[in-house]
């Protein structure tokens, strides 16, 4: 059972995640009026772009080969480590908090670095940008974990799943607060409105985009579906570390399959979020972004300080 | 007379004056040409429309330079020109009218005329693959040989500095556009300089007006620059029309007022959305091109091309719109701008949308005047030029309508601009539908014969700024030279001004609030 078990957590990630980003467009086509792709065409975009010949400059290192495998790797571990609808492999020394946090700026380190590699001049302000908007980010990330890890008196991802679970409802505010802050950060981490505009063609107004576009073939495919599992992991955090219950404690079957389907209507339940947000206002601008940034980090100072 | 008392207010005795058609041609020494220019321009507040030459070394052995000023309230073209006879200088004016820098340099690349006394006078248009000494638009070209290509080299400017850096950008791009380049020196994400290099799409169209057959330049110029085709061959039509004799039925003018309109809204409609998408406003995006395929469907239903061509004739329109259409379109343009106003009702709503466009790429009045900009981003700094209302052409003159205006020069005046002038095309499209007559011929039988040795003037106020074509005709009557004069020639040098003091990813908004043409601007 926990073989089944332990599978199922590996391949849950990277199964579902093109998914996620096929139903955020498919609401974001309802909302401009259109019909839109199918909710699985990311599938086909993958397997179309793993078919195809790959370009690679000349003046590419090691970093800009290496690099897809590594933050795809990365990704998949990260997948499998937190808590997404069993709290069985509570014992995984990756399911910490800190580790996980660092495992995250990893990846995005070498998609920067990979981004420099070629020496284009979009992948340089891409990997610029990026950066800024990376280390801004972590304070907000950090603190509002940090937060939930106060209540539940420890870094262990699933240990805080279970005490926020526990937590008679009046104390939840401050984990509210916190989970604004997480938002913030899960929008700029997973290149989204207002931070980056996952849909433009225009290289100048680029983030994420910019720093992969020298990319082809299956690197670019191993690149996108890194991105599309980064997002649903921080989905399922922010599923699961602030709204823990549903949870399945047990490896009783009907249990897990209770927690799976709870986990998806959460899950869904923030895709549209993130589709009605990325629908109905504007890209800020570049400058605007640290003030949104901070504003996370001082939520999640404030919710810290309503839990200490 | 009327035009006895332009003359009498615009220009000395002493010349000798030829009126012929709407243009009011005079031959005056070279040596006065600054100052003339400098007492109809600063003195007597004319707009500059263009600046041309013609080659005409195998009648008179010599060049003309013709200065083409508007004079709006009477709809007619003032144009003293220059004889350049066995030499190739001619005095610069733009030390003293910066505007005509542009017109200048294109003489110097196309006819090897020097501009004495241009601060820059470096090639403009045609690539450094192109050898020097060969100058298209001399009678001397040979247009179907292929030149050798030569290895010019182009210099950007450069600023130096500790951590400015250039960012080169285009002429591939990632969307689907024209090509362009664009050299940004930029100090982390602010923009320092930005220097635009154009020319990519250059195809030698005023060569292929002299060479080809009358009906092929109309299909020339619808093709100058796609969006814009028909306004394009209506500009060049109405000069055609000019050198001869040749009358248009009171319907073919109100015709040739709605297809106009109709061009308009539909790119109007295109830019209004694409600028809202560029911002990532996605709602405003999709509902912007939704509204322009409902004209573009219309356009093709009317005259079997979406892009309206095919329909302006030397002397009429090929199309006729028939009652039911007419009716049918009314219902629609009230249900047009019903949802056109809850679109941009919305996008007002929304304060991320308007912090983006706000104070974005402001346009400098000052600079706007010097460069004479044109269109929607001079209407965006209060400059009032509008063509239909200072030259009104078609129907234009029996139209009621307000130049919509604003001041601020940023984005979102441009935008704002574009928004009112969409609703003054729908009431134009009413007013003209109310008027049209029932019945009249729509185009002549006969091509009609042109003045021999002559010229006219023919403009439009296209989307996107006034068109402005210059045709001259030889000892025979044909089509000798025609200078093309679309509004993105005039408009691309603010583009580079405006970026300057921006971050870079606000560029592709300021662009595209500009949306000027490459195309038109390359010929």
């Amino acid at each position: 059972m926990s073989l089944i078990l332990w599978t199922m957590q590996l391949v849950i990630v990277p199964a579902l995640s093109p998914l996620s980003i096929g139903i955020v467009r498919k609401i974001k086509a309802k909302f401009q009026n259109r019909i839109g792709a199918s909710i699985f065409q990311p599938y086909r975009d993958l397997w179309k772009i793993l078919h195809k010949d790959e370009v690679i400059s000349e003046d590419a290192s090691w970093i800009f080969k290496f690099a897809p495998y590594l933050i795809f790797s990365v990704t998949v571990i990260l997948g499998a480590s937190i808590p997404i609808f069993t709290a069985v492999f509570s014992e995984n020394l990756l399911s910490d908090l800190l580790v996980m946090i660092y495992l995250i700026a990893f990846g995005t380190f070498f998609l920067a670095l990979a981004g420099m590699d070629v020496g284009s001049a979009f992948g340089g302000f891409g990997s610029s940008r990026e950066m800024t908007v990376a280390a801004l980010t972590e304070g907000g990330l950090m603190f509002s974990l940090l937060a939930l890890a106060f209540s539940g008196h420890s870094t262990n991802l699933f240990v805080i799943a279970g005490t926020v679970s526990s937590l008679p409802l009046l104390s939840l505010s401050p984990i509210f607060l916190a989970f604004g802050a997480f938002i913030i950060a899960l929008l700029a981490e997973t290149a989204r409105f207002p931070f980056d505009n996952p849909a433009t063609h225009l290289e100048l107004t680029m983030i994420h985009e910019a720093m992969i576009l020298e990319y082809s073939g299956k690197r670019l495919a191993l690149i996108e579906w890194a991105a599309a599992n980064k997002f649903l992991i921080f989905l399922a955090l922010g599923a699961n570390l602030f709204f823990p219950w549903g949870i399945s404690l047990s490896t009783n079957l009907i249990d897990i399959l209770f927690a799976l389907a709870v986990f998806l209507i959460k899950i869904l339940i923030l895709c549209l979020f993130v589709a009605v947000l990325e629908s109905s206002i504007a890209k800020f601008r570049f400058f605007r972004l640290p003030d949104l940034l901070f504003t996370s980090f001082i939520l999640s100072m404030i919710a810290i300080s309503l839990i200490i | 007379m009327k035009q006895d008392g332009i003359m009498e207010r615009y220009i000395a005795d002493k010349f000798e004056t030829k009126k012929e058609g709407n243009v009011i041609v005079y031959n005056i020494p070279s040596g006065n040409i600054i100052e003339i220019c400098r007492e109809l321009y600063f003195g007597k507040k004319l707009q500059l429309k263009t600046i041309t030459a013609t080659d005409e070394r195998n009648r008179n052995g010599d060049f003309k330079i013709y200065y083409v000023f508007g004079v709006p309230e009477e709809n007619i073209f003032l144009a003293p020109y220059i004889t350049l006879k066995n030499h190739d200088e001619f005095p610069s004016i733009t030390k003293d009218i910066h505007e005509a820098s542009g017109y200048e340099r294109k003489i110097k690349s196309f006819f090897g005329l020097n501009p004495v006394g241009h601060p820059h006078p470096r090639q403009i248009l045609l690539h450094e693959n192109w050898p020097d000494k060969i100058l298209p638009l001399r009678k001397d070209f040979s247009w179907q040989e292929r030149p050798m290509e030569a290895r010019g080299e182009y210099k950007f400017q450069q600023v130096e500095g500790e951590g400015i850096y250039e960012i080169p950008v285009g002429p591939v791009h990632a969307g689907i556009i024209e090509p362009g380049h664009f050299r940004f020196s930029v100090a982390g994400e602010e923009i320092m300089l930005l220097e635009p290099k154009l020319g990519y799409t250059h195809k030698g169209i005023e060569k292929l007006f002299e060479v080809l057959p009358i009906e092929s330049k109309i299909k020339l110029s619808e093709r100058i620059s796609g969006d814009t085709s028909f306004t394009h061959s209506l500009a060049f039509c109405q000069a055609i029309e000019n050198l001869s004799d040749i009358s248009i039925s009171e319907r073919v003018k109100y015709i040739r007022a709605i297809f106009s309109e109709l061009e308009r809204l539909a790119n109007h409609f295109n830019d209004i959305g694409f600028i809202m998408l560029d911002t990532g406003y996605n709602f405003g995006g999709a509902s912007g091109t939704r509204l322009r395929e409902i004209i573009m469907q219309w356009n093709e239903r009317l005259t079997g091309s979406r892009f309206l061509r095919g329909v302006n004739t030397i002397g009429g329109v090929t199309r006729n719109i028939t009652n039911e259409a007419k009716t049918e379109l009314l219902k629609v343009l009230k249900k047009l701008r019903q949802d056109f106003n809850e679109v941009i009702e919305i996008a007002e709503s929304s304060s991320s949308l308007h912090n983006r466009l706000a104070g974005t790429g402001k346009l400098d009045r000052q600079i706007a005047v010097d460069h004479g900009a044109i269109g929607v981003a001079g209407r965006a700094v209060g400059i009032a030029h509008d063509a239909r209302v200072e030259y009104p052409y078609a129907a234009y003159d029996k139209i009621k309508f307000d130049i919509a205006l604003e001041n601020e020069g940023d984005v979102q005046a441009r935008w704002s601009v574009r928004i009112k002038e969409v609703y003054s095309s729908m009431a134009i499209l009413e007013q003209a539908f109310l008027n049209i007559p029932a019945d009249g011929k729509l185009k002549s039988d006969k091509m009609p014969n042109l003045r021999n040795d002559s010229c006219a003037i023919g403009i439009t106020e296209g989307w996107r700024g006034d068109i402005v074509y210059f045709v001259a005709t030889d000892s025979e009557g044909c089509v000798n030279r025609v200078d093309v004069r679309d509004p993105s020639f005039i408009n691309w040098p603010l583009v580079g001004h405006v970026g300057k003091g921006n971050v870079v990813p606000d560029f592709p908004l300021i662009n595209k609030s500009f949306n000027l043409s490459y195309s038109g601007n390359d010929l």
